[in-house]
């Protein structure tokens, strides 16, 4: 009995690392990338058989790609292409021991670049590849396409409430705050909400810490959650829902999550900065944009449509979304982003 | 032989009933060979999974249990050191091999229904659920095979249960538990895993090695 059963232990455990690369319209690949000591997921769903892919670089640091991954997303997206969703080092499914010192934003760059020669090699040297960064993944992506032996890997980037500087984003956050607080929040229902978030903004003028840095963030979410023109969008619970049907880790992805929120990472994000070398970008540019995004404000956006140097570039305000356009006003993320791949692949 | 010997035999001589009875009261070891194995499904809410051990049992006490004001029946509380290999499968995250030895301690209701608490530690292998590539400094591309890694495992647990040999004679019991796994140091914190076990324990030997016919595991 004992051996038939590590018999089939066996098998089991020999069968689920078999390679599975598949091309058709509707393929579900999962692999692993392992690098400096993290083994990072990689969920390959969509039309591969269309040669063309958008490799999604997911917000956090370490919230993980599941939650991009809706039903809206594979019905009017994954029909027309493969998308990539990438779990980071240190989020989602992505596994390892002890890596704490390789949690930098260089070391995730290699891996980006390790992720996208994996994928050639998997599905073929000449796909048409686009990048898609949202929020933090709009620095991974930032610090990626500014390499200009990089940025000729891939045929396109999609910078979506993507922030390419965080000393500009919290002076941007707060000018923001303090402006549609004083116009709009103070003669709204939540007016007493307002003041506080006034007040603090008040106080602290700029050259900001780690703990203001993340105190202008929470008040950012608050504010957004306080504005009824938004669409608004419950990430837990969109998380959760989906959890059998992805098979999601969930005890996984919130353990990177709180590890990375709180880690020394995020010092080395605070003076992050990428908007003198955006002239080097020379690709194809698709920009989308929350009006309401408090988190990454519009200005920001602005900042790095106007510096790249690429003669193909659109920029595209959503008047119903705040930081989280791709599941706020998922009608236009789909059909933007299904154009501009359409035009240039 | 000294005077002080012959007084100490003599006192041990006269009092060695008390201190067997005492014994047979209170706590008692169990024969060694009383072990135990348990197979059950070591599942984490859908994904599946299974989980083998040995049962080597410590020592048990019998207390009194109050049934109502003026009516108290026998319980056991035994303890238990027990050895398991266990295993689940999460499709696309990981296959997680795991050895654990744990400290029980289970309570016997005199109906024969069971309560128990458990912990301790173990060791962690899991196995990557894709396949899972590396790229070298000149960009060539390999497959690691039987890629995973190590973890330090710590496991705290409950559940409840019944055993036939209390009333019935049959030495099985059934059980289901749910366990907390946490496994360190995963991406430098700690990862957490509930799984539920539902399975069944089986003693195959008695002290002398063979089942008498009709006996207990659990004197009366």
């Amino acid at each position: 009995m004992k051996i038939i059963y590590f018999t089939i232990l066996l098998l089991l455990l020999s069968g689920c690392q078999k390679e599975v690369i598949t091309f058709s319209t509707k393929a579900s690949d999962v692999f692993y990338v392992e690098n400096a000591g993290a083994s990072m997921r990689v969920l390959v769903e969509g039309n591969t058989a269309s040669n063309t892919f958008i490799l999604v670089i997911h917000g956090g640091p370490g919230a993980g790609s599941f939650v991009y991954n809706t039903n809206y997303i594979s019905q009017n997206l994954e029909d027309k292409c493969a998308m990539v969703y990438w779990d980071q080092r240190n989020a989602g499914a992505s596994q390892g021991s002890a890596n704490s010192n390789n949690l930098q934003l260089s070391q995730m760059v290699d891996d980006l670049t390790k992720v996208i020669k994996v994928l050639k090699y998997r599905y073929g040297q000449n796909m048409s590849l686009f990048l898609l960064g949202h929020s933090f993944g709009g620095l991974i992506s930032a610090a990626f396409v500014t390499r200009s032996e990089d940025q000729i890997m891939i045929k396109g980037l999609i910078n979506v409430d993507g922030s390419h500087n965080y000393p500009l984003n919290d002076s941007l956050t707060r000018q923001m705050l303090l402006t549609f607080g004083l116009r709009q929040g103070l003669y709204s229902k939540k007016a007493q909400k307002w003041e506080k978030i006034i007040q603090y903004c008040l106080r602290h003028t700029g050259n900001f810490t780690l703990e203001e840095s993340q105190q202008l963030e929470t008040y950012a979410i608050k504010a957004e959650s306080y504005v009824d023109s938004i669409d608004k969008i419950d990430l837990i619970g969109t998380v959760l829902s989906h959890s059998i049907t992805d098979k999601s880790p969930l005890t996984s992805i919130l353990v990177n999550l709180l590890y990375s929120e709180d880690s020394d990472f995020n010092k080395e994000l605070l003076v992050a900065n990428y908007s003198g070398s955006l002239s080097a970008v020379t690709i194809p540019v698709l920009v989308l944009w929350g009006k309401y995004d408090f988190i990454c404000p519009p200005a920001l956006g602005e900042d790095f449509f106007y510096r790249i140097s690429s003669k193909d570039k659109k920029m595209v305000i959503s008047p119903v979304s705040g930081h989280n356009l791709i599941l706020q006003d998922e009608k236009l993320f789909c059909y933007e982003v299904s154009a501009f791949v359409k035009k240039y692949k | 032989m000294g005077n002080s010997v012959k007084i100490g035999v003599f006192i041990t001589v006269l009092f060695r009933c008390y201190i067997c009875q005492a014994q047979s009261d209170s706590i008692t070891k169990l024969p060694d060979s009383h072990f135990k194995l348990k197979l059950s499904s070591n599942s984490s809410v859908i994904y599946p999974g299974i989980s083998t051990g040995i049962e080597i049992p410590v020592h048990y006490i019998k207390e009194p249990e109050l049934i109502r004001k003026s009516e108290k029946r026998a319980f056991f509380k035994t303890r238990f050191v027990s050895a398991n290999l266990s295993w689940y499968h999460h499709p696309e995250f990981h296959d997680n091999l795991y050895f654990t030895v744990e400290w029980i301690m289970r309570r016997i209701r005199s109906g024969g229904f069971t309560s128990e608490f458990s912990g301790g530690p173990g060791y962690s292998r899991t196995y990557l659920a894709g396949t899972t590539y590396t790229v070298n400094e000149s960009g060539d591309i390999s497959v690691i095979k039987n890629a995973g890694y190590n973890y330090a495992l710590v496991t705290i647990g409950g559940g409840l249960g019944y055993d036939f040999s209390v009333k019935r004679k049959i030495p099985v019991s059934v059980f289901s538990k749910i366990n907390m796994l946490s496994m360190f140091p995963y991406n430098s914190t700690i990862y957490f895993r509930p799984v539920l076990e539902i399975g069944i324990r089986y003693a195959p030997v008695c002290a002398n090695g063979i089942r008498r016919k009709g006996s207990v595991l659990y004197p009366k």
